[in-house]
């Protein structure tokens, strides 16, 4: 077990820039030993060519890579004792379960003439059977005994999924690497997926290094998260940090489902921002010009009057998770997400006309640039101060 | 309810074009092979199974069964081999792989009665491009081995004219020409094997090429092989226009050419045996028979990947 540092990745393909693109260098990372991280971004961001940098099957143009203390920048893949799990799952379609989960054991140590076959397993009973004593070990904490004898085409996605994590986990690599691994998975063995993941992770006490473009499972199981856009990490931090507090417009809008509203507005000169024709109580001293404003469905109330400052526009869609139902409001200039619950949705079909205020202190300010613009009362990260005015009565009762 | 007879006309014109052009060809060659008809004849006579007893008796048949025997077994390995070695070498270039599968391709595309006349020259004994380069090898350190010293002393073999040589010269040229055809079949395998189980087995420690080739590369082709295998065996089977070129007076230096195809070749038509020919016709077919019910129970088995 051992941490890994990057330092200054940088990638292209041919002339197109792929990691490492703004100006700020390459992609420096330093993933602590035991961490989940995720890298999650949009297809196209540059995380599985991050990942793949990482397990050594593609190199870097500049940067350097370490493994816990020792520099891999020219070492072989096979040579990095990492293990990988592959989107398509990438099992050996000729080789039963459990042939495949020995595949790493008897590359690493068996010599050339104990692989041989026929001769080779005479040659060497006793390490042949150490071999499948530790396949059936990993055999039996995955739940996977039944099927050791069956080849991957007899086997559905979900087996297969734990196939290729025992592959991984059969022998004990410094890090996992996982590239979608979930993504072949209906939705309902995603969810069960996801939590088996990060149990196995606690008890493995293992690095893992996680790309997804789900950010459900993101915000589920890591201990810190990297969003990528455009082959550069926007922001990395715990889930819970970046959702509640993005530093980019960006990040704030690919995490969290559904997305989050945006506003165009402006900072006024004494520090006013005004959106939609609703002002924010809070002030933004220094800053000037176009800005939009952020706000999460969750954070506005659905009111049953119009108050000064609260919003007013006609249902278009709404759809019902159950637990929540999403209004979504046309404002004539602009359209807002609203959650609320059933019982207040029940009466709002189609074209009603509904009323929302934001709650106070919760809205964020993001420049013309993407970047967040933070108020002075939320300077530090996640110690927002909440200005309790500017918002009517009943929204603070919901 | 009035039965409606649709179906039949629906598989009516495959089932009579099949009868005809596939069944009825065998069935009337079954038939002959138990007479002694030959073309022109007004009648015959049903003589039961004395065409078959010749086949298995006279040395000349069993000549045959040499002959088309060491061929198949020269020519199958070798240009599936050849085949496979090329298609491997040509998929790991980056560059100038077109180039290599036109050259490798091209004795493929050529006529072979022309080729023949090519090899003919080349391995002509004193003027023929083959024994004048060993020739130049005569009073160096080669003269150790003792094919040349033999070579030099006397003269270097006669390739197609001596009964030693003839049989392996035919098996190298048909070699020659075949293997680029597999090699084209295992070029298409190599696209199909997914790159990412290059990426697991380097992720699992696969270090040299030979580990690679033997977790991923050979099961993934496995399909390919059985299919490149039984096409050359029944195409091996097959060799008649080599023989035909080199050897058109009857099967080389002391028949020791006179393979399969060219026996039904001489016996129906050259000396108009139909009965004979049509025996040695059903021999031919039971080979490929059992080639094709291998290879299928092989897909079906061993193979076949879901």
């Amino acid at each position: 077990m051992a941490g890994i540092k990057l330092d200054g990745i940088r990638k292209a393909f041919g002339e197109t820039p792929v990691l490492g693109t703004g100006p700020s260098g390459g992609i420096d990372l330093d993933i602590a030993d035991g961490e989940f991280l995720t890298l999650v971004g949009p297809s196209g961001c540059g995380k599985s060519t991050l990942l793949r940098i990482i397990a050594g099957l593609e190199g870097q143009d500049a940067g350097d890579l370490s493994i816990g203390d020792r520099l891999v920048n020219t070492v072989r893949p096979a040579e990095r004792n990492l293990a990988m799990v592959f989107q398509s799952y990438a099992l050996y379609p000729h080789l039963t379960v459990a042939q495949n989960m020995a595949v790493p054991l008897k590359l690493r140590e068996l010599s050339f003439s104990e692989r041989l076959p026929l001769i080779g397993p005479l040659m060497a009973r006793e390490k042949y059977r150490a071999l499948m004593a530790q396949v059936a070990e990993t055999a039996e904490v995955l739940k996977i005994e039944a099927l050791l004898d069956r080849k991957p085409g007899q086997l559905s996605g979900g087996q297969r999924q734990r196939a290729a994590l025992g592959r991984a986990m059969v022998r004990q690599p410094v890090a996992f690497l996982m590239d979608e691994p979930l993504s072949n998975l209906d939705a309902a063995l995603r969810v069960h997926m996801r939590s088996e993941l990060a149990e196995l992770h606690r008890d493995l006490q293992a690095t893992f290094i996680y790309v997804t473009h789900d950010q459900s499972e993101a915000l589920t199981m890591s201990d810190r998260m990297a969003v990528m856009m455009g082959g550069e990490i926007l922001q990395l931090d715990r889930p819970g940090l970046i959702y509640d507090d993005p530093a980019d417009l960006r990040v704030a809008e690919f995490i969290g489902s559904p997305k989050i509203n945006t506003l165009k507005g402006e900072v006024t000169s004494d520090g006013r921002v005004i959106a939609e024709g609703f002002s924010l109580q809070r002030r933004l001293p220094g800053a000037r010009g176009a800005v939009s404003v952020g706000l999460r469905p969750e954070h506005l109330v659905v009111q049953d009057m119009a108050y000064e400052g609260s919003f007013t526009g006609r249902v278009v869609h709404a759809e019902n998770l159950g637990s929540d139902v999403y209004l979504h409001l046309d404002l004539g200039t602009a359209r807002l997400v609203v959650r609320t619950d059933p019982a207040r949705a029940a009466d709002l079909g189609i074209g009603a006309t509904v009323n929302c205020a934001p709650l106070a202190g919760k809205a964020m300010v993001f420049g013309a640039d993407n970047a967040r613009l933070r108020f002075p009362e939320e300077s530090a990260a996640g110690t927002e101060t909440k200005t309790p005015a500017g918002t009517p009565p009943q929204a603070k009762v919901a | 309810m009035r039965r409606s007879y649709a179906h039949i006309w629906f598989v009516a014109p495959a089932i009579f074009l099949m009868v005809v052009i596939l069944i009825l060809p065998i069935v009337v060659a079954a038939t002959l092979s138990f007479t002694d008809y030959s073309l022109g004849n007004e009648s015959f006579n049903w003589i039961d199974w004395k065409n078959y007893d010749r086949i298995v008796s006279r040395s000349s048949f069993q000549k045959m069964f040499t002959a088309t025997f060491t061929y198949v077994a020269v020519v199958v390995p070798l240009s599936v081999g050849l085949g496979l070695g090329a298609a491997l070498l040509i998929n790991s270039l980056t560059r100038f792989g077109d180039v290599y599968k036109t050259i490798y391709f091209l004795p493929v595309m050529a006529a072979l009665l022309a080729m023949a006349i090519v090899w003919e020259f080349a391995l002509h004994p004193t003027v023929g491009i083959i024994n004048k380069t060993l020739a130049m090898g005569c009073g160096t350190w080669l003269e150790s081995f003792g094919f040349f010293q033999r070579g030099c002393e006397r003269n270097f073999p006669l390739w197609l004219g001596d009964k030693q040589y003839a049989i392996w010269t035919v098996s190298f040229i048909g070699v020659w020409q075949g293997f680029g055809f597999n090699m084209v079949l295992y070029l298409a395998g190599l696209t199909s094997v997914p790159r990412e189980l290059y990426h697991a087995a380097a992720m699992d420690g696969a270090k040299t090429g030979w580990d690679r080739f033997r977790l991923v590369t050979w099961p993934m082709l496995g399909p390919t092989t059985v299919f490149v295998v039984t096409i050359t065996c029944i195409r091996s089977f097959q060799v008649f226009d080599t023989v035909e070129a080199f050897y058109p007076q009857g099967g080389g230096p002391s028949k020791s050419v006179y393979v399969m195809m060219f026996a039904i070749f001489e016996k129906g038509i050259q000396q108009n045996l139909m009965g004979l020919g049509a025996a040695v016709t059903m021999i031919f077919l039971v080979f490929v028979l059992a080639l094709t019910l291998i290879q299928r129970w092989l897909v079906e088995r061993r193979v076949h990947y879901a």
